[in-house]
């Protein structure tokens, strides 16, 4: 899996401006990092031709509308992040799953807790909700010292499709999965940095 | 890395060893900001899995943030602005 350390590919990268910058951290068209930005901010610009702001208001929106805009850009940025992985981790295939269904919820399934805005559901947090349910397989033998550890089990609710991994493959997928979330990161970050504020 | 691991799925019977998981959890330590520092034999495996939730949960949180900070944005930005015509040659 090509690292996307963009700093590597260009050492003169920190000495630009951030517009500068995250145009030539996207000089390697297959990274990680390209695929996830392209299409988060594809996305943003479906956001933001979507919403826009009232030309007289001074403040541009409600608290409402600016709740809503927050929690479409965070469900876009995972979004984005779990499509530009693809179907390669288990991670991001339940991730995506996730988000599939958690659109779905909100007509078919009024019974489970609703959101306050009654629009898209919120993008999965840490936790997040347990769609499928599937029977954990403990792969390790009886008496093994990861048996109780809590830190396990706290971490296959982190990690999207964690509860039914094992534990080798449950470590994997937490280091890509981090990877990948410092990506989103530093993306949005640069995006963010683009505009002086 | 570890040519050890096969790609192979976990069905079944997977025979991980101890050792395995071992290097497993190195590689997860090395990652972490604040354990990077620490050598292997001092860190327990449970300190790598408590510092790596709180770190998810710290990226989680910083994703929090920056949305927020990028819904402030678009409703302030322009359309004809120079920031917006860098996202479109971007696009293209």
């Amino acid at each position: 899996m090509p690292s996307s350390s963009s700093s590597f590919l260009n050492p003169h990268i920190s000495s630009m401006n951030p517009p500068v910058r995250l145009m030539a951290s996207c000089t390697t068209p297959c990274s990680l990092r390209t695929r996830f930005a392209l299409r988060f901010l594809k996305t943003l610009v479906k956001i933001k031709r979507s919403s826009p702001p009232p030309p007289s208001s001074s403040s541009n929106s409600s608290p409402e509308k600016t709740r809503r805009r927050t929690q479409r850009i965070k469900r876009a940025a995972y979004s984005s992040m779990a499509r530009a992985v693809g179907r390669r981790r288990a991670w991001s295939q339940a991730l995506m799953l996730k988000l599939k269904f958690s659109v779905k919820r909100t007509n078919q399934h009024p019974s489970l807790s609703p959101t306050k805005m009654g629009g898209p559901q919120k993008a999965p947090r840490k936790a997040g909700g347990r769609i499928l349910v599937i029977k954990r397989k403990n792969s390790l033998v009886k008496g093994s010292p990861w048996r109780g550890c809590s830190g396990v089990d706290e971490l296959r609710r982190l990690v999207p499709g964690g509860e039914s991994m094992g534990l080798g493959v449950l470590l994997e997928e937490t280091a890509h999965f981090v990877r990948c979330l410092e990506t989103q990161v530093s993306v949005m970050r640069s995006i963010a940095d683009c505009f002086p504020c | 890395m570890s040519s050890r691991r096969s790609h192979s799925r976990q069905s079944g019977s997977s025979r991980i060893t101890e050792d395995q998981i071992a290097d497993l959890v190195s590689k997860l330590q090395r990652l972490i900001p604040e354990l990077r520092n620490r050598h292997s034999d001092k860190v327990s495996a449970s300190k790598v899995l408590q510092e790596t939730c709180n770190y998810i949960r710290s990226l989680h949180k910083e994703v929090d943030d920056l949305s927020e900070r990028l819904s402030e944005l678009l409703a302030s930005l322009e359309t004809d602005s120079d920031q917006a015509a860098i996202i479109r040659s971007l696009l293209m």
